[in-house]
């Protein structure tokens, strides 16, 4: 009998057998993958916090810590870095106080949408400062609270959340939102928890303009 | 270096298979493609026969 079909790229079997070993393999790995992601960006409980264990997403209860943000040398950028407690809006606030004034915060972003304008962890517009580590940002300590006459970060926040048009601190300066005093304490909170999420050093490059804006610059970019 | 301390905050399978040089598209093409080279000469056996 003549010998025909010897060639492997013609064979259905080959094919199909190939069809199946990527297709599966690929199944597998992306369940995997989904599962490992869920282990990744799972937050922290306040017993993590207390016992100094470092989550990627920390709890809520991180407002009630000073959060830094430090380069390091081993993986090559900046690393959010929870310190000492400090008052938040002159309080501790409790596990359960915290997630509810994050929860607010998180509706309010949504509610004044502000990824139209802003970046949140990667996702939003850049027609307005990226809000990712904005908490981190030099400019609310003096500057701010000197213009808003507050005596905390926060507060000078909050304050400048609400009345955002009586402050220049942008070239395109940022609209009233008609921002409650209770939305803007929710919101600073979301800004202060969000800068305390470890995101592999995004956005890069914000030491640079922080350095830029202690020699007098600005970090409006 | 060719091979880099394991630096992630969370540790994980992946992240290992991402350090230094070693990149996951690299590794998972050839843990994909090696077993096809397999598949290609079994394949070629069964039809020689």
């Amino acid at each position: 009998m003549a010998k025909e079909n010897l060639s492997v790229w013609t064979s259905i079997s080959f094919w199909r057998r190939s069809a199946a070993w990527v297709t599966g393999f690929a199944t597998i790995l992306l369940i995997w993958l989904t599962f490992d992601t869920m282990g990744q960006i799972s937050m922290g409980t306040d017993a993590d916090l207390q016992k100094g264990i470092t989550k990627r997403v920390p709890a809520p209860t991180v407002i009630n810590y000073h959060i830094d943000y430090k380069m390091s040398e081993k993986r090559g950028h900046e690393v959010p870095v929870i310190g000492k407690k400090e008052p938040f809006f002159g309080k501790e606030w409790s596990p359960k106080e915290a997630a509810a004034l994050l929860h607010l915060g998180k509706l309010g972003s949504q509610a004044k949408n502000c990824m139209n304008c802003h970046t949140l962890l990667g996702n939003g517009a850049y027609y307005a400062p990226d809000l990712t580590k904005a908490w981190l940002d030099p400019m609310w300590g003096a500057t701010m609270q000197g213009m808003t006459g507050k005596s905390t970060k926060e507060e000078a926040m909050a304050e400048f959340l609400m009345h955002p048009e009586k402050y220049p601190t942008h070239a395109r300066m940022m609209p009233n939102l008609k921002i409650t005093a209770e939305e803007a304490k929710g919101l600073v909170a979301f800004l202060k928890h969000m800068s305390s999420i470890d995101t592999n050093g995004f956005p890069r490059g914000f030491s640079k303009t922080v350095d830029q804006f202690k020699a007098g610059g600005t970090n409006a970019h | 270096m060719l091979f880099d301390k394991f630096t992630d905050v969370v540790p994980s399978f992946f992240g290992m298979l991402n350090q230094g040089p070693l990149t996951l598209t690299i590794f998972l093409h050839t843990v994909i493609v090696l077993p096809m080279f397999w598949i290609y000469f079994s394949e070629k056996k069964k039809l020689g026969k």
